[in-house]
């Protein structure tokens, strides 16, 4: 396996008393297309806020590129080469689509840069910059939008772009397939194939399972917050517990969905 | 100029920049209900600057605001510890608190009030209201700016994208401490008296009212909300409690038909467009 | 003897208080609503009474009523003014997009209803203070040394019956359980068969008649109303409210009773003007150091507003 960029080992998590994740450890090997699935209230999105730091940990470690995340604020890892989206769209619903973007290089921003009067500066870096990565998403168009009239599809792409312009070495994907049909979806794949190709790694969370088939190498399932399977995702589809607790009535809920 | 319409360009500089005072902590997600108490501080700072110690006008002018400025950012921390309902019962109970101690001091006039013996003329505060102006659409326009209003929409993503939240909530109330302070500066030396009975709570709810009914999404909202509500009840000519009745009507039934304040980003957007096709760009 | 006496019109002038901090604190805890038109409710309940009072039913229609009929529909005018209120107001509050500063929108819109109210009635009858007579404003006990005022001892009582039957209404009967459900979790509320937008109506009912009465019994206490007696009262009651806890119905009372004493024995021990500091200063301490009030509870208010 080639050499990780996120290591999680033994993370637990409670709220209240209730355990929301147990124990869990994997690897997201650097360059790879990682999928992590499981059903509703597996823990998925607590473990993307857990590796993104809107909460602290309980036990265990996370590390970036080797690094123990542990004590450093949230504010700070998106610095660290990390940025994420969310699952149900956080966007600045009175920002233009632009300067969302412009929002998502703030850690990039020395201290002498903010106070450059980037609204003023049509040609800035910045400016340039945000609408080079709208532009190769094909959202160009809608720059100077207030987002929050945005429809869906178009808000949970630039939610990816906003991501995107920090740089990550590692992107961290909330569901981004849902509410997208089918044509949006394969593009959005592809896209992120090309994402990756450049040396992002990926981390997604996906119900779409078609979507991740097609998009991930490696699979990580959890269910009721413990981990069931983590290996190559051709077998996931064999594996006996990931069948049991998800695919299984996944794909039955797929046949209905389709129907 | 004449000097009925001085004494109004005068008042309409002063509420702008007051007003400014209060849209910088709300244009990053905060509720100031307690603006009277800062425009007190400044208003009181230049007095005794000016009366006490004999500075200069500009010097008095700048003292105070620091004052105002170094207050706003003391008080940002524990302020900031509240949040919702709390925030803005704290800041009211913080203006109270500023008026209860100026009845109390001989030093500073307790209830009779101090007189100043500078003054500024109108062309001062047009100049000082232009150059607030100005620097407050600069401070939007910035990557300060940009942080400070996502703040105002959500905090937590904000903190995600690498916003330090807290330093920017902490600089909105020092910076609105200090226009709040330069408003009462100007007024102070305008006036050339101070009593404590003007900087009520009537006073910080009608700020806050310019503010979110002019609206808080772009530097455009507290100029427009203090201009309208400064000017619009001259034009009426017509009994001060049937104006602020007017005002009480206005108000309503502003925020049954654009909550969001009178301007914001897709009035001003649609605007632009009607104006020059094509031509705007984020 | 004379502190002695000081704490008692403490206590009695924080009867006055808890009506309206009560009221306050029903708005908040239920529909995290701080609502600026309470101190005028107040107020109109008041004026309207002496307004009756002296001139009879508007338009000529009645001679001067006498004082209770007068109080009576001084309450209900309150109670009519209240849910114009709602209807304005609470009713169309809709948050778009959930940000920070939207949810003042009800809240800036009752300080509409502030200006709107405090000035009708300025316009109809000047900004004089009245003289409100009953047959009892003078009617004292003496018992050992301590001078007792009559009147305010029933009302002081009349307010804590009231809240303690407020108190039974939230936690026995069907309207009150709809009412708490609300207030811990609308959607939840809404699932559960709870028709909220019916029940917000209650909520403004009960801010008038709460308020209504201390206003009323304000005036048979003072002997006195005028266009900007709600002003005082409203802030005191405010926090009086902070200090018992958003949301808690015997915090506000606590914290009504607290403000009036600690009113009382500043005037006592440092004079008139000091007051503004002991009671805003121990608000804001106690904002800082226990933002959720003597009796409160934690989650309430603190919503992004």
């Amino acid at each position: 396996m080639a050499e990780p960029i996120l290591q999680l080992e033994a993370v637990s998590k409670n709220f209240g008393g209730v355990v929301v994740l147990e124990n869990v450890s994997f690897n997201v090997a650097k360059g790879s297309r990682h999928a992590l699935i499981g059903p509703n209230g597996a823990g998925k999105t607590t473990l993307f806020n857990l590796i993104s730091g809107v909460f602290p940990i309980d036990a265990g470690s996370i590390r970036l590129e080797g690094k123990n995340l542990e004590g450093t604020p949230s504010r700070r890892r998106i610095g660290l080469g990390m940025a994420r989206s969310f699952q149900n769209i956080r966007l600045m619903p009175h920002l233009s689509v632009v300067e969302n973007v412009m929002l998502g290089q703030h850690s990039n921003a020395g201290l002498s840069e903010l106070l450059k009067p980037i609204g003023w500066l049509p040609r800035s870096r910045e400016r340039l910059a945000a609408l080079a990565t709208l532009e190769a998403f094909g959202l160009d168009a809608h720059q100077g939008q207030v987002v929050g009239n945005l429809p869906y599809g178009v808000r949970k792409k630039i939610e990816v772009v906003r991501a995107l312009v920090s740089s990550p070495r590692l992107l961290l994907l909330d569901e981004p397939a849902a509410g997208l049909n089918p044509i949006e979806t394969a593009a959005l794949r592809d896209f992120l194939i090309e994402v990756a190709d450049s040396g992002v790694t990926l981390l997604v969370v996906e119900h779409d399972m078609p979507f991740v088939n097609s998009l991930c190498q490696h699979i990580t399932v959890l269910n009721f917050g413990r981990l069931i399977y983590d290996g190559p995702a051709a077998g996931a589809r064999r594996d006996k517990a990931v069948l049991e607790a998800y695919l299984g009535r996944r794909h039955a809920e797929d046949t209905t969905d389709a129907a | 100029m004449s000097g009925y319409l001085a004494g109004i360009v005068s008042i309409l500089g002063i509420n702008v920049i007051f007003a400014y005072g209060i849209y910088v902590t709300a244009a990053s997600g905060q509720l100031n209900l307690g603006g009277a108490g800062f425009q007190a501080i400044g208003a009181y700072g230049c007095a005794i600057m000016s009366s006490v110690y004999g500075f200069s006008v500009w010097t008095s002018i700048l003292i105070a605001m620091a004052i105002g400025g170094a207050i706003g950012f003391v008080i940002a921390f524990p302020i900031l510890r509240t949040r919702g309902v709390y925030m803005v019962l704290a800041t009211f109970a913080f203006a109270e608190v500023v008026a209860g101690i100026i009845i109390n001091s001989e030093f500073l006039g307790g209830a009779v009030g101090l007189p100043l013996s500078d003054y500024v003329e109108v062309n001062a505060i047009i100049a000082a209201t232009l150059l607030v102006i100005l620097f407050v659409f600069y401070l939007m326009s910035t990557r300060v700016g940009l942080a400070m209003r996502a703040v105002h929409d959500d905090e937590s993503v904000a903190d995600l994208m690498g916003v330090n939240n807290r330093a920017i909530q902490v600089m909105s109330f020092a910076l609105g401490g200090a226009l709040a302070g330069l408003s009462g500066a100007l007024y102070a030396l305008y006036f050339g008296f101070v009593e404590v009975q003007y900087f009520n709570a009537l006073l910080s709810i009608f700020v806050l009212l310019y503010v979110l009914i002019g609206g808080t999404q772009t530097a455009w909202g507290p100029l427009f909300g203090a201009s309208f509500f400064t000017l619009v009840p001259e034009a009426l000519r017509i009994g001060e409690d049937w104006r602020f009745f007017i005002f009480g009507v206005l108000i309503v039934a502003m925020m049954i038909f654009r909550p969001e304040g009178i301007v914001t980003r897709d009035a001003l957007d649609r605007l632009w467009l009607r104006l020059a096709p094509g031509t705007r760009h984020g | 003897m004379l502190l002695v006496q000081q704490v008692l019109n403490g206590l009695l002038l924080g009867g006055i208080y808890v009506g309206v901090a009560v009221a306050f604190t029903l708005t908040i805890g239920i529909l995290n609503f701080l609502n600026f038109t309470i101190p005028v409710l107040f107020m109109l309940a008041g004026m309207v009474g002496w307004s009756l009072s002296v001139y009879g039913l508007p338009f000529g229609l009645s001679d001067p009523l006498g004082w209770a009929p007068s109080l009576a529909i001084g309450i209900l005018c309150a109670i009519g003014a209240s849910l114009l209120v709602e209807r304005f107001t609470y009713r169309y509050f809709k948050a778009k997009h959930g940000d920070a500063t939207e949810h003042a929108i009800p809240l800036v819109s009752s300080l509409g209803f502030l200006l709107i109210f405090e000035y009708l009635v300025l316009i109809a009858h000047g900004s004089d203070s009245q003289a409100f007579r009953t047959p009892f404003a003078d009617l004292n006990w003496r018992v050992a040394g301590l001078i007792i005022s009559i009147p305010q001892v029933i009302s002081l009582a009349v307010s804590l019956g009231i809240v303690a039957g407020l108190s039974l209404l939230l936690t026995r009967s069907r309207i009150g359980r709809a009412l708490r459900a609300t207030a811990e979790n609308p959607d939840a509320a809404t699932l559960m068969g709870v028709e909220v937008n019916r029940i917000v109506p209650v909520v403004f009912v009960l801010t008038g008649l709460l308020c209504g009465l201390a206003g009323a019994l304000f005036a048979v206490n003072y002997g006195e109303v005028s266009p900007y007696m709600g002003d005082n009262v409203g802030t005191k009651a405010i926090a009086g409210m902070v200090i018992g806890g958003l949301g808690s119905v015997w915090g506000a009372i606590a914290g009504g009773l607290i403000v009036g004493l600690t009113e009382t024995l500043s005037i006592h021990f440092f004079g008139a003007t000091s007051v503004q500091i002991s009671v805003w200063g121990l608000l804001l301490v106690l904002l800082l150091l226990r933002p959720q009030g003597l009796f409160g509870h934690n989650a309430i208010g603190k919503g992004k507003f």
